[in-house]
């Protein structure tokens, strides 16, 4: 669904990614882990064109679309949960979730992606009168995904959904991924707590400064030794 | 109250109106894309100029000339930040605040050079008696110019109000504001707003112009102290609050008039910068500015 080919980016001098391919298929969640300044978040914000890319191609459903605007990128249907979540602090709740259905004219439409969020999250539907900045860590990151789902998106990408938060809620926003799957929506998680992100993952990459060192499906890497070692922790 | 209190109330009040405008247009500006525009009154003035020269000089209806007046502006605005600012948006803020300044500059030159020295006049743009309103034994006369000023104030304030509360731009509007690189994610175009946000701003500046010229003049400098009480009423009221705009210029306006008229003529704008230099030592984030709030 989505590919990636020989893509190249730079900041400045400092090459961020040194010509990675990955392939992102339908109805899967694909992993990308790897350490901090891997190149894990940069790798996304080139697939939203956040940043241009230098080399290569990125293509989904096999059009090219590393040339286009960011906002073109969401009509498309690829729809970036991004790092730290950036939610608008001083809208409501609710106004954060029609903020995320920007894109889309049709009222009913909007209407039922807002049902299915509030049925995904009901915290969030006790919440909608509240500023979005006036919420806990946890029901942030469930507001940064719905307001990401709100969008109607072909593929989700989320930056980080754990970071930050208690292992409790890790679990249930995971286990939200999962449903999410099971409902079609195909998923490009980057994470770096690995143990929980292999669990789901159908498949997985994971980044060494700037490069691919190894792929592979989810489970398969659960047992590889080298992952262990280096990011399950033993 | 006493008469004489009520009236610089009210004169207060017609000063402030056209304090919060300016203020109103300013913070929108600098909400939205984080600059503060110094050639803000210029730019206002050079409408004023336009409206005057349609006016004036080629005989159009007055209300044509303030349109078209005020249509200059927006486009101003809107291509001032299109291919002025944006080009550098990378680089920081300060380089953009140069570019303002440079338009402050460049405005103030062709405005001398295609008018010349002399003052212009612009009438008002109602005419009619004053009103006359009796306070006990004394009376005040508002002109009807005072009232519109008010009204066009107030209009303009709740529109703007209901405009960034209930259509989609405006929905972009406070996006943006609020986050900028997530805006993007949501797929709204930001170029966009951003300009929205420059021609609404610029567009408030030349409305101002044109409400003040036929006490200012038309001339270069005419909304010199426009463009500083209206900054000095962004900052009273948070800069970044849309209602702090307007609350700090009808404050500013009213303690102006009261300075004036206890204290000193000469002293008001000095005694009334003091008076927010205190409350801003007092309450540093201005009257209904929000603390924790810093663009991102």
């Amino acid at each position: 669904m989505l590919e990636l080919k020989g893509v190249k980016l730079k900041y400045g001098y400092v090459e961020a990614l040194k010509g990675i391919d990955m392939h992102v298929k339908e109805h899967q969640i694909t992993a990308l882990l790897g350490a901090n300044g891997a190149g894990k978040s940069t790798t996304l914000r080139a697939v939203s064109c956040l940043n241009r890319i230098e080399k290569g191609e990125i293509t989904f459903l096999d059009q090219i679309v590393h040339r286009l605007q960011p906002s073109e990128i969401v009509h498309k249907g690829i729809v970036h949960c991004p790092e730290g979540r950036k939610l608008f602090p001083f809208l409501t709740v609710q106004e954060n979730l029609l903020a995320g259905a920007y894109t889309l004219k049709d009222r009913n439409q909007i209407r039922s992606l807002q049902e299915n969020v509030f049925t995904l999250f009901p915290i969030l539907k006790d919440r909608r009168k509240q500023m979005a900045g006036t919420l806990s860590g946890g029901e942030q990151q469930m507001l940064a995904i719905g307001r990401a789902l709100m969008a109607a998106p072909k593929i989700l990408m989320l930056d980080e959904p754990s970071l930050g938060l208690a292992p409790k809620i890790v679990e249930q926003i995971f286990d939200t991924l999962v449903t999410l799957r099971e409902e079609g929506t195909t998923i490009f998680l980057v994470e770096q707590n690995a143990n929980a992100a292999l669990h789901i993952a159908d498949y997985a990459y994971i980044l060494e400064v700037g490069k691919v060192v190894l792929e592979g499906e989810g489970n398969a890497l659960l047992k590889n030794e080298n992952v262990k070692k280096k990011y399950l922790g033993g | 109250m006493s008469a004489v209190l009520l009236q610089q109330i009210i004169l207060g009040l017609r000063e402030g109106s056209l304090f919060a405008l300016v203020a109103l247009g300013l913070v929108i500006v600098h909400k939205t894309t984080g600059v503060v525009n110094f050639a803000y009154g210029h730019m206002g003035m050079f409408a004023a100029y336009i409206t005057f020269t349609f006016y004036t000089l080629l005989g159009l209806n007055l209300y044509l000339a303030v349109a078209i007046g005020i249509t200059f502006a927006v486009f101003l605005g809107i291509l001032t930040e299109k291919f002025l600012l944006r080009p550098i948006r990378h680089l920081s803020h300060s380089a953009m605040l140069i570019i303002t300044l440079g338009m402050l500059m460049i405005l103030e030159g062709m405005a001398l050079l295609i008018w010349k020295q002399d003052f212009k006049q612009l009438p008002n743009l109602i005419t009619g008696i004053p009103y006359r309103i009796n306070l006990g034994n004394s009376f005040l006369i508002i002109t009807r110019q005072d009232v519109l000023i008010f009204v066009v104030t107030t209009a303009i304030v709740f529109g703007t109000f209901f405009y960034l509360k209930y259509t989609k731009l405006g929905l972009a509007v406070r996006m943006v504001s609020q986050n900028e690189e997530a805006s993007h994610l949501m797929g709204v175009k930001v170029g966009r707003v951003y300009g929205f946000a420059w021609g609404l701003g610029t567009g408030l500046s030349a409305l101002a112009a044109i409400l003040a010229a036929p006490k200012e003049q038309v001339q270069p400098n005419m909304m010199l102290n426009l463009q500083v009480q209206g900054l000095t009423a962004a900052v009273l009221g948070g800069f970044d609050s849309l209602p702090g705009a307007i609350v700090g210029g009808i404050l500013l306006g009213i303690i102006e008039q009261l300075v004036a008229k206890y204290i000193s003529v000469e002293l008001k704008t000095a005694l009334a910068l003091m008076v927010i230099i205190i409350l801003l030592l007092v309450k540093p984030e201005g009257l209904l500015g929000k603390s924790s709030k810093r663009r991102v």
